[in-house]
């Protein structure tokens, strides 16, 4: 058991091709016995985090603890941790049933103990007639069970997976996130799940770190990521389909604040609280983001709109994603699937101003 | 292509290869009949391609004279620890090398090592005669043979282990690491078994090359210990040559790379392609 502290981890990889930056003054504390993930896109940095966390990469300063205790030098078998890797990291020359036993066999456990374990597990996964082959035999779904199974079978003090899902088809890694959800409410365990899909991080996990180029951008629950994003990165990161922004310059009239796109063509009416956090502020230039699912064509009682073109009417179930045009900006809105607006349609978005999100030009940061 | 041209190019194939076949095999063939010819018949003006009588005896005669079995058991000795200690030794460097380059020293000192190889082997007879004779007060031992050829042995060896170790995943070490494995035993039991088919292959290319060194051995060694390549060219009588001993003793000293060889084809293959393709 235990709570995962990494208090300003900084990252530097040297090479005689230049020094990479992969991960910049990062803190993040993990509870014990939470399930977080890690999410941010290709390449920010997650890989380096979770192999600090469990030691095999040296941290570059900053410091690691486990429950108060410092584990920065501490080699990773003494750091009691199970780590399922990007690559799976299969032993190939163990079969699958020996791959899956071997944590076990290193602490000794007996053969048939071990062989319990193995078909409890290979059950969860849905590999139990793979189990006298060898790695190479299995699809990359199959090794990727696998390579979760082999971490999931001992009780660690918390487990670090690194993207497990990311090749499993739709069905089966919505039936693997309910398993792993149900293995973490019974073990209580820590576990760092890293993702660069949102869906898997925002359904799995109590709280979520975003990260971009090697930095925490925000730490918190779904709902903060969603209606407070700290940032433009944020708001554009999480969220299907990806949040729109204008670039606006704000404007006095009749003592009300309104927000005017650069090409004067699209006005925003923000909420009294943020016009006042602008006032405040003064300058020139925000940027303004709403999310499509927050511009909607029924007015129901909301009294400010924007005016758009439909370029696009995307039909997807229960919903339809409408693609427009509002001057120079392009933008989307989520509508009901009934709604046959169709291409060259001049439609009216309505909105609450509480959820017309305004954002500093320069430092991209949310104003609050 | 068509299938007339496709027919042709098969033929061609088959005669050109037999035809190779055919120059390279015959002298084989040559030492195989002269083996089992009297000398008589050796010494004759004109060759024979078929031997009048076979002379079974001459195996007798070759294994009756206790020095070239010694001969033949001195070489397995040297050839043998000389091949272990060159995989043991390359093994650990290489995987320094894989592993640890900037500790180890490297791409440069990869190829420092490899260079060993490029300069004129004779170069370094002088020093290494005189430290085996401070040393061992004579040269005329295995130990001077066996540690001589690591200086062929050793660089080989590190640079293919190298390659291979390159290639086996770090990760399955990593993995193995978490899941409680000291690196020492994360090492034998999860990174060497990947090596294995290329460790063969060097083992073999070690084991052929001393078996079959003539230049250092004649210089080092040949009373208290003697190699195969020093006794064929020994069989004589008097001013005559015994060319049918000779010729037997030689085709005897063939037998052991080549039973090795086709036993370890299938590892030398991968293991070799392995290296060449991706180092
Ligand atoms: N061993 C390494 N040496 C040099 N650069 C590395 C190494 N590992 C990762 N990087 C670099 O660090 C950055 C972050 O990589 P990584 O942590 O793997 O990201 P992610 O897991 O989020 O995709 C990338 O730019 C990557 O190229
Ligand atoms: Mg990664």
């Amino acid at each position: 058991m235990a709570r995962v502290v990494l208090d300003n981890i900084n990252k530097i990889y040297r090479s005689r091709r230049g020094n990479v930056h992969a991960v910049k003054d990062f803190s993040l504390s993990v509870e014990d016995g939470e399930f977080v993930s890690l999410l941010g896109p290709s390449g920010c940095g997650k890989s380096s985090t979770l192999r600090m966390i469990v030691g095999l990469e040296s941290v570059t300063s900053g410091e690691i603890r486990f429950n108060d205790a410092v584990v920065n030098d501490l080699e990773p078998q003494h750091r009691n941790v199970a780590m399922a890797f990007e690559t799976y990291a299969l032993y190939p020359n163990f079969t699958i049933e020996e791959n899956l036993g071997f944590p076990l066999e290193v602490r000794g456990v007996s053969k048939q103990d071990r062989k319990k374990e193995v078909r409890r597990i290979a059950g969860l996964l849905q590999i139990e007639d793979v189990l006298d082959q060898k790695p190479g035999a299995l699809s990359g779904g199959q090794q990727q069970r696998v390579s979760l199974g082999r971490a999931l079978i001992r009780e660690p003090a918390a487990f670090i997976l690194d993207e497990v899902m990311s090749h499993l088809d739709a069905h089966l890694k919505f039936q693997m996130m309910i398993e792993l959800r149900r293995i973490h409410q019974s073990l209580g365990r820590t576990m760092v799940f890293v993702t660069h899909d949102q869906m898997e991080a925002l359904a799995l996990s109590d709280r979520v770190a975003v990260m971009h180029e090697g930095r925490l951008q925000q730490f918190g629950s779904r709902d903060d990521l969603y209606h407070a994003p700290n940032n433009v990165f944020v708001a554009g990161f999480i969220g299907e389909p990806p949040t729109n922004f204008f670039a606006v310059q704000p404007e006095e009239a009749d003592g009300r604040l309104t927000l005017v796109s650069d090409d004067g063509a699209t006005r925003f009416q923000p909420s009294d609280h943020r016009a006042a956090t602008i006032r405040n502020r003064g300058g020139n230039s925000f940027v303004v983001g709403i999310r499509p699912q927050n511009l909607t064509r029924v007015a129901d009682g909301l009294e400010n709109s924007i005016a758009a073109t439909v370029l696009l009417n995307e039909y997807s179930g229960e919903r339809s994603i409408l693609t427009l045009t509002s001057g120079d900006a392009r933008l989307q809105a989520v509508t009901a699937s009934g709604d046959d607006v169709g291409r060259g349609q001049e439609v009216d978005l309505f909105y609450d101003p509480d959820d017309v999100l305004v954002f500093d030009a320069e430092t991209e940061d949310l104003l609050v | 292509m068509s299938e007339r041209n496709y027919r042709l190019v098969a033929i061609l194939m088959f005669v050109f290869l037999g035809l190779w076949a055919l120059i390279s095999l015959f002298p084989y063939y040559f030492q195989f009949i002269t083996g089992f010819k009297g000398i008589e018949e050796v010494n004759r003006i004109t060759p024979t391609f078929w031997p009048d009588e076979f002379m079974w005896s001459n195996l007798d005669l070759i294994f009756s004279d206790e020095t070239n079995v010694a001969a033949l058991l001195d070489t397995l000795l040297i050839a043998s620890a000389n091949t272990a200690l060159a995989v043991f030794l390359g093994s650990l460097a290489g995987y320094a090398l894989a592993r640890f380059p900037r500790q180890a020293g490297g791409e440069n000192m990869a190829f420092w090592i490899l260079s060993n190889r490029m300069f004129p082997p004779v170069a370094i007879l002088l020093p290494m005669f005189r430290a085996f004779d401070t040393v061992f007060g004579s040269t005329d031992n295995h130990i001077s043979l066996i540690i001589l050829y690591l200086v062929f042995n050793m660089p080989l060896a590190t640079w293919l282990m190298m390659v291979f170790f390159r290639d086996a995943p770090r990760e399955l070490e990593e993995a193995a690491y978490l899941d409680g494995y000291s690196p020492l035993r994360a090492f034998f039991k999860i990174t060497l078994p990947q090596v294995v088919p290329g460790m063969m292959s060097v083992a073999l290319l070690c084991w052929i090359f001393a078996w079959n060194e003539y230049l250092f051995a004649n210089m080092l060694v040949g009373s208290n210990v003697a190699v195969n390549t020093i006794q064929t060219p020994g069989f004589v009588q008097g001013a005559q040559k015994l060319w049918n001993l000779a010729a037997l003793f030689s085709l005897i000293a063939v037998i052991p790379p080549v039973v090795l060889f086709l036993v370890l084809r299938r590892y030398m293959v991968r293991g070799l392609s392995l290296g060449v393709v991706k180092g």
